[in-house]
């Protein structure tokens, strides 16, 4: 069995469905209507023990409310999670050991105490031992430089201080699961490598890294494996390279003139390529399939027409896939080797 | 056990810590707490100037029962005071991190704050409750002296077990302010004088329902042996087990609703 395991996961949140306006709310008081929202719609997953998962998808797609279920934080409406064949919402305390969870926009510190009182306490309620206390401190001083904060207060923590405070909150207990809920975001460039660099070690460790992100340069790097939900289902899980592989086989070349040539005369020269007009007369935008045609070929042939001054070649990340994927031009299936 | 009860501490000592940062604000506090109790004096003293007993009660027996209330009270707001912030925190959704921690959830909700004023109605409460007693008629021995320490407790547990009841009913309300539990706690305000002069409809809520009055008319009717029906003062431990039980199950049952936030 899976270290994660969910099956046929469901949530449906009941909301109020008042009209807008006090006028509304009033009439809402008198005849109650609800509209069912159904954010997680049967997600079965497994994640095996050392296993780097990104969970992507649009916003609202679920994917906090996924998180807050495997960690047993929401009651599922129907479906079961199982943590080491622990059901987290029943088997609170013992699961809480063995997890880890960061919510990004959410702080667990302590508002008024500095950041070493709200880890001590932590410390004390995880009934970490002194020694391995001060050794995972030492750790997150040398990759996310916490020892700086330890004598801030919560409240005075910048947002760049307070997520990798929270991170060593949220890792103090040496957690084998670990459940990341957009950790990078609102930070600046150089937090940001800081915190991915301390999440390729997280996953070297073996730890079992769950990642959720909109800023999918998060999961290059550090995630093999990808899941993306859309509307509460997975619409895909599998290898994350192969994705690309199969799907960002695009790439787009800019290449500039010394003379005007019109894009017919390019495209004559390049069959099989999409070309397109510039952001200048003399410039060009060349989409191609690399396995069709190689960028030199590409370069080549318009050199053939014109005298090339400049060129640029655009490669899609991953980004381009999954975005493909939401706006719903691309369905992806399932990879049957995971 | 004496895990959960340490760390217990350790959280309030922290929230207390933080509202000792404002000095003023806790002289205020503990200043208006002790005059709301001389308030409440000065009206019973009105009152009983008026009337030698009220339904066969003398003012110090009405003192003690005003000083169960204080106390229970002050309890419930120094070591338990996070119960009333349950409403907010379900509808804010803030207890994600409280979910996932090896700790009760219920008690990391109760020690989310520290109601300094609770520190005050507990220490004039307590000068109430033994100035009261000396003056009534109770035949003091080893075990009416136990009995009354076990009848207070009793007496405070029914209190924070209400608190927790009425407030967990947020869970299902999702608004964000305490509305059920302050009604509640405003009807309880009726408990601090004796059951006897009520109606039976009141009687029946404040006895059975809700039973405030296990907080005060009843342990204080067993300690004096008067009243129609002193020997119900003895049940107040096991009312306190059932209202704790049941503050509990409503607890847990409403926390499996819990939504969070942000979706």
């Amino acid at each position: 069995m899976a270290l994660v395991e969910a099956r046929r996961l469901t949530k449906v949140f009941r909301r109020p469905d008042k009209p807008p306006g006090l006028a509304g709310s009033l009439r809402h008081l008198v005849s109650r209507k609800y509209v069912e929202k159904v954010a997680v719609d049967g997600v079965d997953l497994s994640i095996e023990a050392g296993e780097a998962v990104a969970y992507v998808g649009p916003n609202g797609a679920g994917k906090s409310t996924t998180v807050k279920l495997l960690s047993g934080i929401l009651e599922p409406t129907s479906g079961e999670v199982r943590i080491d064949g622990m059901v987290p919402q029943r088997e609170r305390m013992a699961v809480a050991h063995r997890i880890g969870v960061l919510f990004g926009q959410r702080t667990q510190l302590w508002w008024d105490l500095p950041v070493a009182d709200s880890l001590a306490v932590l410390r004390d309620l995880y009934g970490v031992d002194r020694a391995t206390y001060e050794k995972r401190l030492k750790r997150f001083d040398d990759v996310l430089g916490t020892g700086e904060l330890m004598a801030v207060t919560g409240r005075k923590l910048s947002l760049g201080q307070r997520m990798r405070a929270d991170l060593a909150a949220a890792l103090i207990h040496g957690p084998d699961v670990v459940y990341l809920d957009e950790p990078t975001i609102g930070l600046d460039l150089a937090v940001k490598d800081r915190v991915r660099e301390f999440f390729r070690d997280l996953r070297d460790e073996g730890t079992t890294v769950m990642l959720t992100s909109h800023d999918l340069a998060d999961i290059e790097g550090f995630c093999k494996r990808l899941v993306i939900i859309d509307e509460g289902r997975l619409v895909f899980d599998g290898d994350l390279e192969a994705v690309k592989d199969e799907f960002a086989r695009e790439r787009i070349l800019h290449v500039s003139t010394e003379q005007r040539v019109a894009s017919d005369v390019v495209r004559d020269a390049l069959p099989g390529a999409v070309v397109t007009a510039g952001e200048t007369p003399l410039w060009h935008t060349i989409r191609f399939d690399r396995f069709a045609l190689t960028a030199g070929q590409a370069v080549a042939a318009v050199s053939g027409v014109a005298t090339v001054v400049d060129f640029r070649i655009d490669e899609p990340g991953i980004e381009d896939v999954i975005r493909r994927v939401y706006s719903g031009d691309l369905l992806l299936t399932s990879d049957s080797a995971l | 056990m004496l895990r959960v009860i340490r760390l217990y501490f350790r959280f309030l000592g922290l929230h207390l810590r933080a509202l000792l940062e404002y000095q003023s604000d806790f002289w205020v506090m503990a200043v208006a707490t002790v005059l709301m109790q001389v308030v409440n004096l000065v009206f019973l003293s009105a009152v009983f100037a008026k009337v030698p007993a009220l339904n066969g009660w003398s003012f110090w027996a009405v003192v003690a029962m005003f000083a169960m209330m204080a106390i229970a009270e002050g309890v419930g707001s120094f070591f338990f005071e996070g119960t009333w912030r349950l409403s907010i925190a379900i509808n804010e959704g803030t207890l994600d991190y409280a979910l996932v921690r090896p700790y009760p959830v219920v008690l990391q909700v109760t020690s989310m704050e520290v109601g300094i004023n609770g520190l005050t109605n507990i220490v004039t409460g307590g000068a109430m409750l033994v100035v009261a007693l000396s003056r009534v008629d109770v035949a003091w021995s080893a075990l009416t002296v136990l009995l009354a320490v076990v009848l207070l407790l009793g007496a405070v547990f029914i209190k924070v077990a209400i608190n927790l009841a009425t407030n967990s009913i947020s869970f299902w309300l999702s608004g964000p302010s305490p509305m059920f539990a302050m009604a509640v706690h405003q009807v309880g305000e009726l408990a601090r004088f004796p059951l006897s002069i009520y109606p039976l409809a009141l009687k029946a809520t404040l006895g059975f329902v809700v039973p405030f009055a296990f907080i005060s008319t009843f342990p204080i009717s067993f300690l004096m042996d008067a009243g129609s029906t002193p020997w119900l003062g003895l049940l107040t431990p096991l009312v306190a087990v059932y209202c704790v039980a049941v503050a509990l199950v409503v607890f847990s049952r409403g926390l499996r609703r819990y939504e969070s936030a942000g979706n």
